[in-house]
Parts: C-alpha cells; sequence; structure tokens
C-alpha cells in the first residue's frame, strides 16, 4: 500500500514508472568474480564514511606543539599539531583508534580489490569493445586510488610517511627542466615547505574524493547501460543477458556484500593494529628509520626504486637524477600501455567485433601470458620494496637477496608467463577442461589376473564456446 | 784437609752453582709470565682456566689474537661481558655473524673471565651500570629513534644492514647489555662514546627499549611491528581472502 | 532452505546482540579490539543474512533473460551527427568571429593557469645553498658545542650549524675514524683534520637521512634504498641506487677543541636536480 503510494506520488511528478520498472527488472549476471568490483566499491564507501569521521579530529598544521597525552614515551615532546591530533584521535577520543584502522585497512583492502578486479577484467576480456571506456575509466579510478592512499597516509606527520613525501619531493625534483619548478610549487618551497599538510588535506579529502565520485559515477553508469557482460553457456547469446533482477534479490545480495564488507575491513580495523604513528615518532627532517615500506600498492614503486641501478644522466651541462627513470618513465610506460591495452590488442588481433561474452583465460593464451607476465612483475617488485624485511625473515644476507630479486625480476615473468602460454593454449585445444571431464578409462580383471580395458570415454567434442578468439 | 772433606765441599759448591743458575732462570722465566705481575686472585685463576680451554685457540693465550680472532687488548670489560652474557661468545665459526645465543658459560664464569681479561689486557670501556629506573622515557625515545632506529628499526625487531650482518632484535637485550653494546660497539655497530651520550642518557635508552618490550600497543596484533610488508600480507591474505571466500559461497559459477 | 533460514536468523540475532555490545562498550571508554570485533559481527551479521536470504531463500525468483542494446539504427546516428556538426557548423560560418572567440579562450585559459604560480616560489639558488658559514660551530641536536672529545674512533653524531638546529638541509653526519686512515685528495682532506670528517647526511639518491653507520666497515648506509657511502673514500658510493656522493662538510678544531664549518658543503646537498652541474 505504502509502495504503491509512493511510486503514484513519484510519477505524478517525475513521470518515473517506466523509468523505475525498468531499472527495478534489470538483470545482472551473477557470476562470483563479477563481485570484485563491488568490493572495491564498498571499501571506498567504508573510506568515505570512517573519513569523514576522522576529518572532524585531524588539524592540518606544523605548528609545533606539546604532546600532553597518555602515551608515556612522547610526553613533553615537541610535535607538529597534525601528529597531535592524530594522536589524540588515537588515544583520547573514544572509538578513534578504531575508526583510524579501519580507514586505514579499507584502503589496503579497496587497492587490492581494486587490483583483483582488473586482473578479472583482464583475463576475461571485458575491456573490449564496447567497454574500451569502461577500462579507461577503470584505470584513471586506480591511480587516483594510489593518490589518494599516498596523501592520505601522509597526514599524521609521522616519520615514516616523512620519508615517504621526501622521496616524492626528491621524484618531483628530478624532473627535466620544470623540476625544481614544479617541487616548489607544490611544496610551497624547499622541503618540507609551509603549507604541505594542508595542500595534502585539500587533495585528499576533497580533490581526489571528487573525482572519484566523478569517475564511479561514470563507470557505474556505463557499466548499468551497456549491460555487464557474461560467460558462455547453454541458451546464452551475444544479444541476450541472463540474470538476477535487481530488485530484490540483486540489490539485497549486494547490500548484504556492502555489508559483510564493511563487517571484514571493521574485524581488521580492531584486531590487527595498523600504522602506530607513535611508534615511529614525529616526522624530523635529519632522521629516518627502517625498515621504511610505502603501504604495498606503492610498494611495487619502492621496489623499482630500490632494485634500479645508480644510473645517472649528464646532458648538455645538466643534469638528469637516478630517480627519472624508475619513479616516472617506467611506470608512465605501464599504465600507458595498460590504459591502451584495449586498443593495442584489437588492433594486433584485427577483433573490432562487439563483444559481451567474457572469456575465460585459456581462450586467449596470448593476452593471459601478457597477464602473467605483468602480474609476476608487480609480485616481484612489491618483495623487492620490502627486501630487507623479507631478507631478514628468510635469514638471507639483503644485497644477495637484492641480486636474487634482479634476476627474479627478468626470469619470472618469462617463466610465467610461457607457462601460462603452454597451459592456455593446451586447455583451449582440448574438448573439455580436464578437471571437469576427465577421460574415464573402464578396466575389468580377467582370469588370468592381468588388467583389459572394456571402454574408454573421452568427452564428446564440441564446446561451449563457439567462438575462439585468435589471440 | 781431608779428601773426602774436599769433595764434600766440591759438591756443596756445585750444588750451590747449579741451584744459582736454575733461581735466575726461573726468576727469568717467571718474568714472562703474564701481567699483572702479581699472582692471580683465585676468580682470575678460574677466569684463566675457563679462557684458556674456551677461547685462546682464537683470541691467544695472551689474548693477543691470532688469524681466527681479534687481540682483545684494550676492548675492555664491557665487551666481554657482553659478548659472553648474549652468548656471542664463545664462536665455534670464526667466519660466521656472532649473533645471540644461550651463553655457554654462567654469570660467575663470565664474571672470571672478564676478571681474568682484566688483569691481562687491561684497558676499553668498563661495565656501565644501568638504572632503567633512573632514565627518562621520552628523551630514551628521542634518543633511540635519533640513534639507533635506522638499524634497529623503530620497534626495535632489527633489520638487515647490508654487509652480511643483520642489526638485531633488542627484545632479549638486558639494559647492562644495551648499555655495553653502544659503549663498545660490537660487530659493525659504532660506538657511542660518554660526551655523546651521557651514562643517564643510556639509563633512558634502556628504560624505552624495555619499555617497548613490555608494552604492547593499543591496535592489536602487532605483526612483528615491521610495518607495511606485514600490513600488507594481512590485508590481502586476510581482508581479500576473506572476503574472496564469501563471493565464492554466494555468486555462482557460470 | 529451513537450515538456511534459520542461519539467516541467528545471522540477524547475532548481529543485533553485537550491535547493543557496541553501546555497552562505547559507555564504558570503548576498547578498539572488541570494538573490532563487534562491529565485524554487527555489520558482518546483517550482511551474512541479508546474502544468504538472497541466494538461499528467495529461489522463487529465477534467472531472467533481457535483450541487450544494440547500436542505433543509422537514421538515428545520422541525425545525430548531423545535429552535433550543425551547431558547430552554424558558429564556424562566422570566421573570423570563431577565430576571435578560440583566442580569446586560449587566453583566459592561460591565464586562469597563473595563479597556480602563488602556490609556491622559484627555486632560485636555494638547492645550492645550506645555512652552514665559514666559522660557524658544529652542534648537536640537543644545541650542545661538539667539540674533539665527544666522539671516539668509530663514533659518529648528527651535527647542525650553531644558530640553525634541527635544520633539514644543514644536516651532517661527523663521524671520528683513524686519523690518517681517510683517503681523500689534499684539498679536501683539509677540512677532515685528525680523522674527523662529516658529510651532508641527506641522501643523494631520494633525499632521506643517512643514518646507519657501518663501523668497522667504515660504510653509511641509507635506511630507504640501501644506497651505502663510503666514508675513507669521500662518501663516494659503494652501493644501492645513489650515484653521487655525499658532500662533503670541510671543518676545522680550534685549539681548544671546539669544531668550526670551514665553509658550505662541497656540492649541492641531497639528490639531483635538472640545473646541478655535472
Amino acid at each position: 500500500m505504502i509502495v504503491r503510494r509512493w511510486v503514484d506520488g513519484v510519477d505524478e511528478r517525475l513521470d518515473g514508472s517506466s523509468f523505475i520498472s525498468r531499472n527495478l527488472r534489470k538483470v545482472f549476471p551473477d557470476h562470483w568474480a563479477f563481485m570484485l568490483g563491488e568490493i572495491a566499491l564498498y571499501s571506498f564507501l567504508l573510506l568515505v564514511l570512517t573519513g569523514t569521521f576522522l576529518s572532524f579530529f585531524y588539524l592540518a598544521s606544523d605548528e609545533p606543539v606539546t604532546y600532553t597525552g597518555p602515551y608515556q614515551p612522547l610526553q613533553g615532546q615537541t610535535v607538529s599539531a597534525a601528529y597531535d591530533s592524530v594522536m589524540r584521535l588515537s588515544f583520547e577520543v573514544r572509538a578513534g583508534l578504531v575508526m583510524r584502522q579501519i580507514h586505514h585497512w579499507a584502503a589496503l583492502v579497496f587497492m587490492g580489490a581494486i587490483i583483483a578486479h582488473i586482473i578479472r577484467v583482464f583475463f576475461t576480456g571485458a575491456f573490449r569493445k564496447p567497454r574500451e571506456i569502461s577500462w579507461l575509466i577503470g584505470i584513471g579510478l586506480f591511480l587516483l586510488g594510489i593518490g589518494a592512499g599516498f596523501t592520505g597516509y601522509s597526514l599524521p606527520d609521522d616519520a615514516l610517511s616523512g620519508a615517504g613525501l621526501r622521496i616524492a619531493y626528491s621524484i618531483i625534483l628530478s624532473i627535466p627542466f620544470v623540476g625544481t619548478w614544479l617541487a616548489y610549487l607544490f611544496f610551497g618551497g624547499e622541503f618540507p615547505g609551509p603549507d604541505i599538510l594542508n595542500r595534502l588535506l585539500v587533495l585528499h579529502i576533497f580533490i581526489i574524493p571528487l573525482a572519484i565520485f566523478t569517475l564511479l559515477g561514470a563507470h557505474l553508469a556505463v557499466v548499468w547501460h551497456q549491460t555487464h557482460t557474461q560467460f558462455r553457456a547453454p541458451g546464452r547469446t551475444e544479444d541476450t543477458v541472463t540474470g538476477t533482477p535487481v530488485w530484490p534479490k540483486f540489490a539485497l545480495k549486494s547490500i548484504g556484500l556492502a555489508l559483510t564488507t564493511f563487517g571484514v575491513i571493521a574485524l581488521l580495523g580492531g584486531l590487527f593494529q595498523i600504522n602506530p604513528i607513535w611508534l615511529y615518532g614525529p616526522f624530523v627532517p635529519y632522521s629516518t628509520a627502517s625498515p621504511s615500506q610505502p603501504d604495498y600498492y606503492i610498494g611495487w614503486l619502492e621496489g623499482l626504486l630500490r632494485l634500479w641501478p645508480d644510473w645517472e644522466f649528464h646532458v648538455f651541462g645538466h643534469t638528469i637524477g637516478e630517480l627519472l627513470l624508475p619513479s616516472l618513465v617506467v611506470p608512465g610506460l605501464v599504465f600507458t600501455i595498460l590504459a591502451l591495452w584495449p586498443y593495442l590488442e584489437a588492433r594486433a588481433s584485427g577483433d573490432h567485433e562487439w563483444h559481451h561474452f567474457a572469456q575465460h583465460p585459456r581462450e586467449a593464451p596470448v593476452r593471459s601470458a601478457f597477464g602473467a607476465v605483468g602480474m609476476a612483475f608487480f609480485v616481484v617488485l612489491v618483495l623487492a620494496g620490502g627486501n630487507d624485511v623479507v631478507a631478514k625473515f628468510l635469514g638471507i644476507e639483503v644485497d644477495s637477496f637484492n641480486t636474487i630479486l634482479r634476476w627474479t625480476l627478468f626470469l619470472g615473468p618469462v617463466l610465467s608467463g610461457s607457462v601460462t602460454y603452454w597451459i592456455c593454449r593446451d586447455l583451449r585445444d582440448r574438448p573439455r577442461h580436464p578437471m571437469a571431464a576427465p577421460p574415464r578409462v573402464t578396466f575389468r580383471r580377467n582370469a588370468a589376473g592381468g588388467f583389459e580395458e572394456i571402454e574408454s570415454e573421452t568427452p564428446v567434442a564440441g564446446r561451449p564456446s563457439e567462438e575462439r578468439d585468435r589471440t | 784437609m781431608s779428601a773426602v772433606a774436599t769433595s764434600e765441599t766440591a759438591l756443596r759448591r756445585r750444588i750451590l752453582r747449579y741451584g744459582l743458575v736454575l733461581a735466575v732462570a726461573g726468576q727469568i722465566l717467571w718474568s714472562f709470565r703474564p701481567a699483572p705481575g702479581r699472582a692471580l686472585t683465585a676468580q682470575e685463576a678460574a677466569g684463566q682456566a675457563l679462557y684458556e680451554a674456551s677461547c685462546s685457540t682464537c683470541h691467544g693465550l695472551q689474548a693477543e689474537g691470532t688469524g681466527s680472532g681479534p687481540s682483545l687488548h684494550g676492548v675492555g670489560p664491557a665487551a666481554v661481558d657482553f659478548m659472553l652474557s648474549t652468548g656471542r661468545m664463545p664462536l665455534a665459526n670464526p667466519a660466521a655473524q656472532p649473533i645471540r645465543q644461550p651463553p655457554r658459560f654462567d654469570p660467575q664464569e663470565i664474571a672470571a673471565i672478564v676478571a681474568y681479561l682484566t688483569a691481562i689486557a687491561p684497558g676499553g670501556p668498563a661495565i656501565p651500570e644501568v638504572d632503567p629506573q633512573d632514565g627518562d622515557l621520552p628523551r630514551g625515545a628521542e634518543l633511540f629513534l635519533n640513534n639507533c632506529s635506522a638499524c634497529h628499526g623503530a620497534g626495535a625487531i632489527g633489520d638487515s644492514i647490508g654487509g652480511g650482518r643483520i642489526a638485531p632484535s633488542l627484545y632479549a637485550s638486558s639494559s647492562t647489555q644495551i648499555g655495553e653494546a653502544m659503549r663498545v660497539g660490537p660487530g659493525l655497530m659504532p660506538k657511542f662514546a660518554p660526551q655523546d651520550l651521557s651514562d643517564q642518557d643510556l639509563n633512558s635508552i634502556a628504560r624505552y627499549v624495555l619499555w617497548l618490550r613490555d608494552h604492547g600497543d593499543r591496535g592489536g596484533l602487532q605483526l612483528g611491528r615491521v610495518g607495511a610488508v606485514a600490513e600488507g600480507f594481512v590485508a590481502i591474505v586476510v581482508g581479500l581472502g576473506l572476503l574472496l571466500v564469501v563471493i565464492r559461497l554466494t555468486g555462482s559459477k557460470t | 532452505m529451513r537450515r538456511a533460514s534459520l542461519v539467516v536468523a541467528i545471522a540477524f540475532g547475532a548481529a543485533t546482540l553485537a550491535a547493543l555490545g557496541l553501546f555497552v562498550v562505547y559507555i564504558a571508554g570503548g576498547q578498539p579490539q572488541v570494538e573490532g570485533a563487534l562491529l565485524f559481527v554487527a555489520l558482518a551479521g546483517i550482511g551474512a543474512g541479508l546474502m544468504v536470504w538472497a541466494t538461499r531463500l528467495m529461489t522463487g525468483i529465477g534467472q531472467i533473460t533481457q535483450s541487450r542494446r544494440h547500436a542505433q539504427p543509422p537514421e538515428e546516428k545520422e541525425a545525430a551527427a548531423e545535429a552535433m556538426a550543425g551547431g558547430v557548423e552554424e558558429m564556424s560560418r562566422r570566421r573570423l568571429l570563431f577565430r576571435l572567440l578560440l583566442g580569446a579562450a586560449g587566453a583566459l585559459g592561460l591565464a586562469a593557469i597563473f595563479p597556480i604560480r602563488s602556490l609556491g616560489r622559484a627555486p632560485g639558488a636555494s638547492l645550492f645553498r645550506t645555512e652552514w658559514r665559514p666559522g660557524l660551530r658544529l652542534v648537536d641536536v640537543d644545541g650542545n658545542l661538539v667539540t674533539r672529545d665527544t666522539l671516539e674512533v668509530d663514533s659518529f653524531t648528527t651535527v647542525f650549524p650553531e644558530d640553525a638546529v634541527g635544520s633539514g638541509d644543514s644536516q651532517a653526519v661527523l663521524i671520528r675514524v683513524q686519523s690518517g686512515s681517510l683517503q681523500l685528495p689534499a684539498d679536501r682532506l683539509a677540512g677532515a683534520p685528525d680523522g674527523y670528517v662529516a658529510y651532508s647526511k641527506i641522501c643523494t639518491h631520494a633525499g632521506c637521512a643517512v643514518g646507519l653507520y657501518l663501523a668497522r666497515v667504515h660504510q653509511l648506509r641509507c635506511p630507504c634504498h640501501q644506497s651505502t657511502f663510503d666514508v675513507l673514500n669521500g662518501a663516494q658510493p659503494v652501493y644501492g641506487p645513489a650515484a653521487r656522493a655525499l658532500p662533503q662538510l670541510p671543518i676545522e678544531i680550534d685549539a681548544d677543541g671546539t669544531m668550526r664549518a670551514l665553509g658550505d658543503f662541497t656540492a649541492p646537498v641531497g639528490p639531483s636536480f635538472w640545473d646541478l652541474p655535472p
């Protein structure tokens, strides 16, 4: 009754009936792998909710104050007002620490879910026409996420994030021609600069979230409008989509996933300590502690910095420092190739058709091989970013570990790429997946004691997928 | 004089002569024994026995060093006590990095060896008297972060420092061992002289390290106080892992 | 089906209890681990309950097949292209006005960028200078004068100019090595008397404070990316990604043991930048 009256009201004012019925009946495919993007979305939602709470307590100021809170080893010490505000939040505000930790864990899960989602979209070929624009927006969201994470963990002005800011400043400095100007513009002067915390705050709570909201909105709108991809199955065609209607089933499941995501991240936030700024102490420019790592989603950049050789170039009486290649040029290339991948693959395969089916990775062995190469690079670089910690954990000497990592950086992707390619090609050329339908042979024991075959059954040729990509 | 009396006198003279030679030779040989040039006390003698049994192969009978081990002259009681009480010495393989182990000797034996080496190879920093209760905790935290955290980690958990070495975790150290290490500079560690870090500073640093050891953190499981490496691992394995299980259970497989 | 609804009921029930528990914990002063655990049960309880309800209890709602959108018919595409092009053409017919518009828009766009310049100042020569001047005495981070007696052999400490304690760009590390063991050229050796040598503490790779001193092998090491510098040899990099040596701070020791700087560092401190001469 109430619902009927509400719908009437909406229709009279907004002509909304057909909009409502069309969109509530819209179907979404149910495959579990399609829920990874939702995990990213809901992690972001949690970031906004907890972040709003945190922003009421944070003070973006490097004004020196004396710490007078309950954490004994810092009492009487001079710290920045920003650091003091985060200490107060962690030790004196009820639910402050759990909110702060939930916020930081949510950021880690957010980036991990984005990476998992990108991997899923890549290996299923869901970026192919007409979905190139969703892919581009997605890579943009990934970059914005990295920016949000970096600006966010630099806000407490602790020793660890301060080292990261110093490295960022040095990276900007290394840009030819305009590097010193850009660094002075962004930081307001020589490092650390008078205003950097405030600028990071503006980026972190306003500019970047605004950009993420906009791109996210576009991303979801495009997916909604284009309808989601789905895997092949009997009865499905390119022109139709089969799934669960949005209301009530899909929406409820999705809301349930949102709350479950919140719950899991809240569990991390309460049980596992993250970023204990009281242990690191306030940032001072003349002291850097070890181990010194950024969050893992920037860890691959850190690994590049640690493994890169000490190449410095001199051109026309000027210097191009060692940082430029590993921190800007190589990542720039990687992200450019990643962003343009749909177009590169379409060019290389000659395939400019629309595709609404998601592929299994085995249907595109070359693409899957490249994906495996990328993943292997990423994993080795993240390990390299934590080389001193990992080396100590493994009981190896860190300088030897660096040598091992350099070799693995080249051999690992080659190995993973080739193995992936051969496995995919082998699976693709079989009639059915050997785990789904293993070949059967029936034996019987004969009177003499030996075995003889009665019948053998190999699965019938004729795969569910009729279309085979040449990649 | 009778013939018998002459040979008796000659015999007595011969005995006296040989005895004199022996006495002089004995004196000369006695002067070559190690310092202190006085008799060893009972403790020092016990230390000598232990030293000659376990240490002299590499460090030499006079603590002068050999090809396998450095000279101990001038290292100081602090160094000897540190190495022995942390079990780093005796070291079975001279090429390996000395690491903390259960000490081979009990405290009395260690004190004996320290006393012996002090007697025969004097000099070097004395065992510091470190009283953590007398230290200032915030001052200790500040000193630790500025002087120690670059090698030993902000949480005193240790880290790889290159050169084939690891700056160890400090959680197993006593306050005396912390003070000794700072004065002696064992392994690759630099020394911290009294004019740079006073005895009171040592008290404060020891107080902070023990405080770190004895106090957990409010945030929950500390993940080894290692930082982002462990946090990233937990986020992926626990966080994303749990969520992956959830979506596998609730999503379809086609 | 019955088991599923039992699961849902238990999940919602547990969530309710956990949410009530959160009230209690909050009023009692809060405790992060308990808050996290209760939040987990409260949030994931409702979440799991909803998901089980949707996937296992709403069995009446089956899969539905809908048609996907197709490309629009050619007439529509034609109409859209014409509508767009028509508007642009209407404007570009008046060529002069159109060009003037483009010029004005371009100029305004450039002008709008200018306020960005207010964000910071020109680098000028500030990257080539620090606060060190000839005659300034060395002090440690507490402001105490550093003298000949402060360090022993194999010791090191962080020093600043006496009027700029804690200064980020002036930070230097003073090391004492065995007198005569430094292998510096003669002019550099003059600024490193009696085995005392000072270098900039800012790593020339990415700017972290180079605070690890491996005394026995006389190497300074940076904790960030493991750049290692040879102290006896002018802090030349011997391992890791740094390509430039740490600049030296030339010092002298007065008759009474006070240590003073002889001038600024021998090279610009910190990581490389475009205008750094080779």
